[in-house]
């Protein structure tokens, strides 16, 4: 579904990012993980489109987006939930979500996308009019999921989800995320929490210093020194 | 201590011409808040807007109110294409108030040169109509004017609110990078916007020409009053330079008639002031 | 005494005008001269605060009405002798500037637009209350009757020769400023005034000098310029128009160089002249405000920046042979070259924070926390993202205010200090993503905080420390490129240049590595051992987890902004608790 091949990314003139390949397949769930720094939010926002690439390319669905225009990629079937969460904060927690049908193939979805974001995360039904920057950091991760799940993407880009909350709703979170993938939505999942990344993915790949230095079956992964030494040098 | 009607109204002619600073202010503090681009040509529009009107009305004797029709829509290709043409140079804030500053002189000129410098006034039957409301005199073009101002800044906080686009405009200013992953493109609702800016500029100016005197030199008079009026009111606010606008032409007209004159000025200047200094986070 | 060369040009410069009312040419002349040298003055001296920090100002219509006002009253209601309303003049538009200064220039979000429309307001205020009150109350003041000091053979040259006087002080001084350390200060808060602040410059009281010169220059061309026009009235001074041409002819000629002003002024002079004496007047304005548009989309550093920047561009490429560095090519060690110190229970701390505290709208940043540095240690601060490490060193450093507890540096409380007392009393960061002063050149990067840090050295000796700092992270061939031109690994020596540049006893250093290929991280650690080895102190954040193991004697690790484990590195790194603030605990 998703093929990254050989792609660069720099940041100004400075490389973040070189020979990077990986692939999602139909319905998986992948994760991404490495310690900080290492380019995985880069690699997240180049296929987002959020980043220009140099060099190699990606391809989604059969279709080359390398060269595609920022705004394409969510019609292509592209949606992120941005590092940081980056809510519209001064707009209502109902705007946001409807922001994220804006395209007009899932405008056409919206009424049932938003029943199906609210199933999903039922906390939020009461705060729908509230401003989404007075939520706490948990509830802003719901909306930032519900908001990307309302453009019914193909594929969901998720960017260190985990940043900032507390462990019990860390918990809950990576549930939701686990039931959207089993709904048939496909994920690549950047984390930095690497256990619980392990756990929900089928495969992960290992970034560090701007390369993939390992890549394989999560569970098989977490036991491989090579993530014992990117984290803890050790 | 003037008399009760005198006060009224004052107060009544200061609801008029904050109209009109909140009329004249909407299209500025929208591409302000929303484009980041502090854009003076918007004076410049207004006045040649106002021009035109005049021009229309008066050599080929079209309905003043029919220019409503016909020069927004004109002024809506230009103001987009002079937005297309600045948004290939990456400019500042700042530097987009040098630039339409210059725009802005350009139009001056123009205006000057065309109809010279002479005071023109916009002579209708429109001029003489007028009611009155118990004691008060309600003159006919100055209440269009507020009527208009109204009338557009509900429209537009309406569609800011509610409206698909609206709400994607305001995304937009907020994050852009993000508001394009969700599909929205920023190259043609800027490119929008400012058209719809400069057509608000051509609706003040028709106003303006309705209710004043008209000499190319005024252009920048109006410059410190709007933009105080835009900034007590919220860049990127619709309704909010309209509040402002008949806050400060009500205390100014209050300020006339209580005091001098001439000390108007000093009432939005210094609003603004202590505006800026107590609570600059809410710009 | 030898004079500088170029104030020795100005000065002849000057000389020569002066002896222009003495040729018997017609009158034109002088009035000609005299506005270019009216305009010169005012333009010049906007430049002084606003071209070379920033801060633009539209408000210099006031102080220029100020000066206006205080020679007109004093000249034509108390009957002074002219020539002593002049400093009158200058005095008032200076301390009214530093006054308006004091209060604006402390709050912190009123910058850019912003200062420029409250300085705008300021002067329809000052108009107003001109207007309403004695000072002029209506009618205007007359001068006719006051008696123009006999300078030139005419009344019209007296005052040509008053405005030609002034442009030259305005000139040198305007010169002076930029090559002393009030400029490079100027220059560094243009870029980056949050950053000038860390690393030294006292940001505050420069703009407060800076503001009361330019005020009291305009001041002065005020007060000349009420015996020019012998009718003063406030609705024709205090407008819109004398700020905004100001700001046309200071960014037509450069507002980064002491003449671009001058330059501007005589060229905008000049057009319009040209225009109005010819049968175009409206075409005149026409053409200026093309220019001007034309100006700033093409040429945003005006004419003379444009000029000079091409010629910047041709030096920066030239390499620098080593036999033009002053003094050694490998700068002294200070002390002998050690390894990890000894540290025993009587070790003093160099740097102690107790129950540091800091929150942001509802994130607690850092929460109580205690640790304690040691002389000449590499200590790693480590944590998952967000765990408050960036928080500490901005905290220490001076950027941030801590919400609570306190900082000890060599025995010293440091808390509630401003960041430039901070950075003088021996700390230096560099900062995680480079923020380098983009207009200055790689040396003057280097050089002002060795100006402005810890060290506080002289103009000269700073810019020989700066070369020894240079030589040491191998940027010396970019000396005169600017930062714009260097990648990210170079940028990041920069900031380890600067860092080092103030001589400081702590270093704090924010994710050096993070974005540098492995070959260009091994040579970061060389760089960073070789600091300490000459007896700084350091504390780094990391990520790079090699690069902690081969440098660090101690670690400390915060998460969720509380300190959890601080000693040995390899210890440390296999403590459960550490682990499992990395890598997560599994859940099924």
């Amino acid at each position: 579904m998703l093929e990254v091949n050989n792609i660069a990314v720099n940041y100004g003139a400075a490389p973040a990012l070189w020979d990077v390949t990986l692939s999602v397949n139909p319905g998986e769930l992948v994760c991404v993980v490495g310690p900080n720094g290492a380019g995985k939010t880069t690699l997240i926002n180049a296929i987002a489109g959020l980043h220009r690439v140099k060099g190699g390319s990606l391809r989604f669905n059969g279709q080359d987006i390398t060269q595609l225009a920022s705004h394409k990629f969510c019609d292509a079937g592209i949606a992120i939930v941005p590092e940081g969460r980056r809510l519209f904060t001064q707009m209502s927690v109902y705007d946001n979500l409807e922001l994220g049908s804006f395209i007009a193939k899932a405008k056409v979805h919206r009424k049932a996308s938003l029943e199906l974001v609210l199933s999903l995360f039922p906390a939020l039904k009461v705060k729908l009019q509230s401003p989404a920057g007075a939520l706490s950091g948990g509830q802003q991760q719901m909306v930032a999921i519900g908001r990307a799940l309302m453009a019914r993407p193909g594929l969901l880009l998720l960017d260190e989800p985990s940043l900032g909350l507390a462990p019990s709703i860390v918990l809950d979170m990576f549930n939701a995320i686990r039931q959207i993938n089993a709904q048939g939505t496909s994920v690549l999942l950047v984390e930095q929490n690497v256990a619980m990344a392990m756990a929900l993915a089928s495969r992960a790949y290992v970034v560090e210093e701007g390369r993939i230095v390992a890549e394989g079956q999560a569970s098989e992964l977490l036991t491989r020194p090579e993530i014992q030494k990117a984290y803890l040098g050790v | 201590m003037p008399s009760f009607n005198l006060l009224a109204q004052s107060i009544l002619s200061g609801m008029f011409i904050g109209g009109l600073y909140g009329l004249i202010g909407l299209g500025l503090g929208l591409t302000w808040g929303l484009l980041r681009q502090i854009n003076l040509a918007h004076f410049g529009l207004v006045f040649l807007a106002a021009y035109g009107s005049y021009h229309m009305a008066t050599v080929w004797k079209v309905d003043p109110l029919l220019t409503l029709l016909i020069l927004p829509p004109l002024f809506f290709v230009f103001g987009f294409s002079m937005q297309w043409v600045l948004a290939k140079f990456e400019i500042s804030p700042f530097n987009s108030l040098l630039v339409t500053f210059g725009i802005t002189v350009v139009i001056e000129s123009l205006v000057q040169a065309i109809w010279t410098a002479d005071f023109r006034r916009l002579e209708t039957h429109y001029n003489d109509m007028k009611f009155t409301i118990g004691p008060l005199y309600v003159p006919v073009p100055e209440l269009i004017t507020l009527v208009l101002s109204v009338l557009l800044s509900l429209l537009i906080w309406a569609a800011m609110r509610y409206t698909d686009l609206g709400k994607a405009l305001r995304a937009m200013a907020e994050d852009g990078p993000i508001a394009s992953a969700f599909g929205i493109n920023q190259k043609g609702m800027s490119l929008m916007l400012a058209g719809i800016c400069a057509a608000l500029a051509a609706v003040a100016g028709i106003c303006l020409a309705l209710t004043f005197t008209l000499t190319p030199s005024q252009i920048f008079a109006w410059v410190g009053v709007v933009f105080a009026a835009v900034m007590l009111g919220g860049l990127g606010s619709a309704l909010g330079p309209l509040v402002a606008g008949i806050i400060i032409g009500v205390s100014e007209a209050v300020t006339m008639a209580v005091a001098a004159p001439s000390w108007a000025p000093i009432v939005s200047f210094s609003l603004l002031i202590v505006m800026l200094l107590l609570r600059p986070g809410k710009l | 005494m030898t004079i500088d060369k170029t104030i020795a040009g100005i000065l002849g410069a000057g000389a020569l005008l002066a002896s222009i009312p003495w040729l018997g040419l017609p009158a034109f002349y002088e009035s000609f001269l005299y506005l270019i040298c009216h305009w010169m003055i005012l333009a010049l001296s906007w430049n002084i605060l606003s071209g070379y920090s920033g801060y633009f100002s539209f408000g210099h219509g006031a102080f220029f009405g100020i000066g206006m006002y205080t020679s007109a009253g004093l000249a034509a209601n108390l009957k002074w002798p002219f020539l002593w309303t002049l400093p009158a003049a200058a005095l008032m538009a200076a301390v009214f500037g530093m006054a308006l200064g004091f209060v604006v220039f402390r709050v912190k979000s009123v910058r850019g637009e912003l200062f420029a429309l409250l300085t705008l307001a300021i002067t329809f205020v000052v108009g107003t209350v001109v207007l309403n009150t004695p000072i002029d109350g209506g009618p205007g003041i007359y001068l006719n009757a006051v008696k123009v000091p006999a300078i030139g053979p005419t009344a019209s040259s007296s005052i040509y020769l008053m405005a030609l006087m002034g442009a030259v002080a305005t000139l040198i001084i305007s010169y002076r400023i930029q090559s002393s350390k009030l400029g490079l200060g100027l220059f560094a808060i243009h870029d980056d005034e949050d950053a000038a602040e860390v690393m030294g410059v006292p940001t505050l009281n420069y703009k407060l000098v800076a503001f009361g010169i330019s005020c009291g220059l305009a001041g002065l061309a005020g007060g000349i310029h009420a015996l020019f026009v012998s009718y003063v009235t406030a609705g024709e001074t205090f407008t819109i128009v004398v700020p905004l041409t100001v700001v046309l002819m200071s960014v037509l000629g450069g507002t980064r160089h002491w003449a671009g002003p001058a330059v501007g002024a005589t060229v905008i002079t000049c057009l319009l002249y040209f225009f109005t004496a010819g049968n175009n007047p409206i075409a005149g304005k026409a053409a200026v405000g093309v220019i001007l548009v034309v100006v700033i989309l093409f040429m945003p550093n005006g004419i003379l920046g444009y000029f000079l920047k091409r010629t910047a561009r041709k030096n920066a490429t030239h390499t620098v042979p080593l036999s033009a560095v002053h003094g050694s090519a490998e700068p002294e060690a200070e002390t002998a070259p050690r390894s990890a110190p000894l540290i025993t229970l009587e070790t003093k701390p160099l740097l102690e924070v107790r129950k540091l505290s800091k929150a942001f709208k509802g994130v607690q940043a850092l929460d109580g926390v205690d640790l304690k540095v040691y002389p000449g240690e590499i200590l790693g601060l480590l944590g998952p993202n967000g765990s408050g490490k960036s928080t500490f060193i901005n905290v220490v450093s001076g950027h941030y205010v801590a919400s609570g507890g306190e900082v000890f540096f060599e025995g010293q409380q440091l808390a509630g200090l401003p960041a430039h007392r901070i950075a003088q009393a021996g700390i230096a960061r560099t900062y995680q993503i480079p923020r380098p002063f983009a207009h200055l050149t790689v040396l003057q990067n280097v050089s002002l905080v060795a100006m402005f840090g810890g060290a506080a050295l002289d103009n000269k000796q700073a810019t020989q420390e700066a070369w020894k700092w240079l030589e040491f992270t191998g940027l010396h061939s970019k000396a005169f490129a600017l930062p714009d031109d260097l990648n990210l690994h170079q940028r990041k020596f920069l900031e380890l240049a600067r860092a080092l540049a103030s001589r400081p006893r702590l270093v704090l250093l924010d994710e050096v590595l993070s974005g540098l290929t492995p070959a260009e991280i091994n040579e970061a650690i060389e760089l960073i051992r070789k600091i300490r080895d000459r007896g700084a102190t350091i504390v780094f954040v990391e990520h790079v987890m090699r690069a902690v193991m081969a440098l660090a004697d101690r670690v400390a690790v915060l998460n969720y902004g509380k300190l959890i484990a601080v000693g040995p590195a390899q210890a440390v790194m296999q403590n459960k608790e550490v682990v499992s603030a990395y890598l997560g605990t599994p859940h099924a």
